[in-house]
């Protein structure tokens, strides 16, 4: 892969986690918990200004504070959540960071395979009955909030009929005889999230794949293929999937940021113990610390998974080195 | 725009404007998706203008009609809420806010998206670079976490009890919160376009005698992304709307004028799935899905009928 090419891409990431970090630090001294207005409260003049010096809040924002601000977050210090007092921020995110990996991986992973497959057979088939139904489901499903899916999913199989848990990643209090006991558990409350989470994104993604093989489909290098007498699954396969799949690429990273507004309202729903729990907990009780934390964290992640999808796109398209 | 510098109409060229109207208008009513679409957006627009015509006025704790979480009955066709209020009431009545939020958050959009892709696409140089690095920001960032944050410090700051234009602030901080964080893509479209009306030959004329480039903006690059703006506003609603149902539901709406979101999260605190009480979630669900979708179908027919790349393809 050419050099200057991942040396561009890494900038940009680069230049944009700068910002994300400055936009944090304006929203801290923006935010209503700011820690000199928290301060002005109740406490005498004296005891405020010596509050004031030690938390270097009496030095100017800028370059003092902001300096401060910058170098603490690089040692990955991200201050003490308002809730859990005591209790740094990185530690409140650690211990939810897992379940949300778990849960969204998982559903990313299956929805881009199934989503993916649907797409590319519904535009191929372009017209067809697949197409027509899987077209038709894709639609509604991508104008149903994730949460709405969630609930149905738990009233119908939960609720009503019992086959799965309602809440949580693991049954409250219960004792395992055994690994495999507790695994079996698990996966029982992962279920119908993950079901969730993999049939809102089944509906975005075969949208976008099916357009995607549509538009390729009616490139002149596939009917140049059709004239040399080529088979129409062989044109499939070589012709037009590989070049089909770079948009999806881009566009399945680019989705990351919307995936995560879904992601919220899921665990939300099924009370499930990962990042988006963590940042309705924090918003109703204005933790702002964890707030800041939970935005530094997945935009950061965001960025990160959206300069792999440009070295990936890279490797894919010698076009877009050059 | 002002009503005085239009240019006295001239007859062949109103005749091509209305031959070219009625084109369209050809087009679209021909598509069956763009029909329905407009069908469904005229029965919810009914019910945003006359909610109280249809249901009565806004049912609150004091005025429940009902006993708390009784299922659908001849009196209350779509059941009552944990409150004892009739849902059907409650859901006629969201329409109104949900549809307006949606409305003033993609206008809000379409605003700063259309002027910051016109002024980057015109001017060029360091303004435009310095206006799409910004929008590569908006674009990569998780808007709706930075909406998250951005509502209740807002809130926080202005108070959530005071009233904005006359809209309450919780709804009001919503509006410019889905706006700020979601025009990027808008801004993109647009600024391609403008890149390739910039160079047109009339707007060479326009600056040549003496064109202001505020004046060549709005009279002459504007005009020409009209189409672009369109299609993009009605997918815009869209998005708007979910996003409005998606705050809401994690708690940033009003609980005194609720929207279908406020519905959505009123049930799911109260643990209605659990319960199997469906009525209590799936009206504003369906209703929120079918807006959506009536905007994405139109919005699509739009696209393809006034893109003519789009048109190419078919």
């Amino acid at each position: 892969m050419g050099g200057r090419y991942l040396a561009r891409k890494m900038l940009q990431a680069i230049i944009t986690i700068a910002f994300i970090v400055l936009l944090n630090f304006l929203l801290f001294r923006l935010m209503p918990g700011s820690p000199d207005r928290v301060l002005a409260r109740n406490l005498p003049l004296d005891v405020r200004q010596v509050l004031l010096e030690r938390w270097g809040l009496d030095r100017p924002v800028f370059p003092d504070q902001f300096v401060a601000y910058v170098g603490a977050t690089l040692q990955g210090d991200l201050g003490d959540s308002f809730k859990f007092q005591g209790v740094s921020v990185v530690d409140v995110l650690a211990g939810r960071i897992w379940p949300t990996l778990l849960l969204f991986g998982l559903g990313e992973v299956l929805a881009i395979i199934i989503g993916l497959g649907l797409g590319a057979y519904s535009g191929w088939k372009r017209g067809g009955p697949v197409d027509y139904v899987g077209n038709g489901i894709s639609l509604i499903l991508y104008s149903m909030p994730y949460f709405v899916i969630g609930m149905i999913l738990l009233m119908v199989l939960s609720g009503g009929l019992g086959w799965f848990p309602t809440s949580g990643m693991l049954e409250m209090g219960a004792t395992y005889s055994s690994f495999v006991d507790q695994l079996l558990d698990f996966l029982a409350h992962l279920a119908l999230p993950l079901t969730t989470v993999a049939i809102g994104l089944i509906g975005q993604y075969s949208i976008l794949m099916r357009a995607s093989i549509i538009e390729t489909l009616g490139e002149d290098y596939v009917t140049t293929a059709r004239a040399k007498g080529l088979t129409e699954g062989y044109i499939l396969r070589r012709h037009a999937l590989p070049n089909a799949m770079l948009p999806a690429v881009t566009l399945v990273a680019i989705n990351l940021g919307y995936v995560i507004a879904g992601a919220i309202t899921v665990e939300l729903v099924f009370g499930w113990p990962g990042l988006g729990t963590l940042t309705v907990e924090a918003l109703n009780s204005r933790d702002y610390p964890v707030l800041q934390g939970v935005f530094l964290l997945l935009s950061i992640s965001v960025v990160l998974a959206n300069f792999a999808a440009d070295l990936l796109y890279g490797f894919l398209d010698p076009r877009v080195r050059s | 725009m002002t009503t005085a510098s239009v240019a006295p109409a001239n007859p062949r060229h109103e005749r091509v404007r209305m031959q070219s109207t009625r084109d369209f208008a050809g087009r679209f009513a021909r598509r069956p998706d763009a029909v329905i679409g407009l069908a469904i957006l005229a029965v919810f627009s009914l019910l945003a203008l006359v909610p109280s015509l249809l249901v009565g006025p806004l049912e609150t704790a004091t005025t429940a009609s009902g006993s708390a979480l009784a299922g659908p009955s001849a009196v209350h066709v779509l059941g009552t809420d944990d409150l004892g209020r009739d849902i059907l009431n409650l859901t006629v009545h969201g329409t109104r806010i949900s549809m307006l939020i949606g409305l003033l958050a993609t206008l809000v959009t379409i605003v700063i998206g259309t002027s910051s892709g016109i002024i980057a696409g015109y001017v060029g140089g360091a303004v435009d670079s310095i206006l799409m690095r910004i929008t590569d920001f908006f674009l990569v960032l998780p808007t709706f976490v930075l909406a998250l944050i951005l509502a209740p410090i807002v809130l926080d700051l202005i108070g959530s009890d005071a009233l904005v234009f006359g809209i309450r602030a919780n709804l009001f901080v919503t509006v410019i919160v889905i706006g700020v964080t979601s025009w990027a893509s808008t801004a993109r479209i647009i600024r391609a376009q403008a890149l390739s009306v910039r160079e047109r030959m009339f707007v060479d004329r326009a600056r040549v005698i003496g064109g202001s480039r505020a004046h060549i903006m709005r009279r002459h690059i504007l005009p020409n992304v009209i189409n672009l703006i369109v299609a993009n506003t009605v997918l815009t609603f869209a998005g708007a709307v979910l996003t409005e149902t998606t705050l809401a539901f994690v708690g940033l709406g009003d609980p005194f004028d609720p929207s279908w979101g406020q519905i959505l999260n009123a049930a799911e605190s109260r643990g209605a799935p659990g319960l199997g009480a469906w009525w209590f979630f799936a009206p504003p669900a369906a209703c929120v899905v079918l807006v959506v979708l009536a905007f994405t179908l139109v919005g699509g027919a739009l696209d393809d009928v006034l893109n003519p790349r789009a048109r190419l393809r078919r």
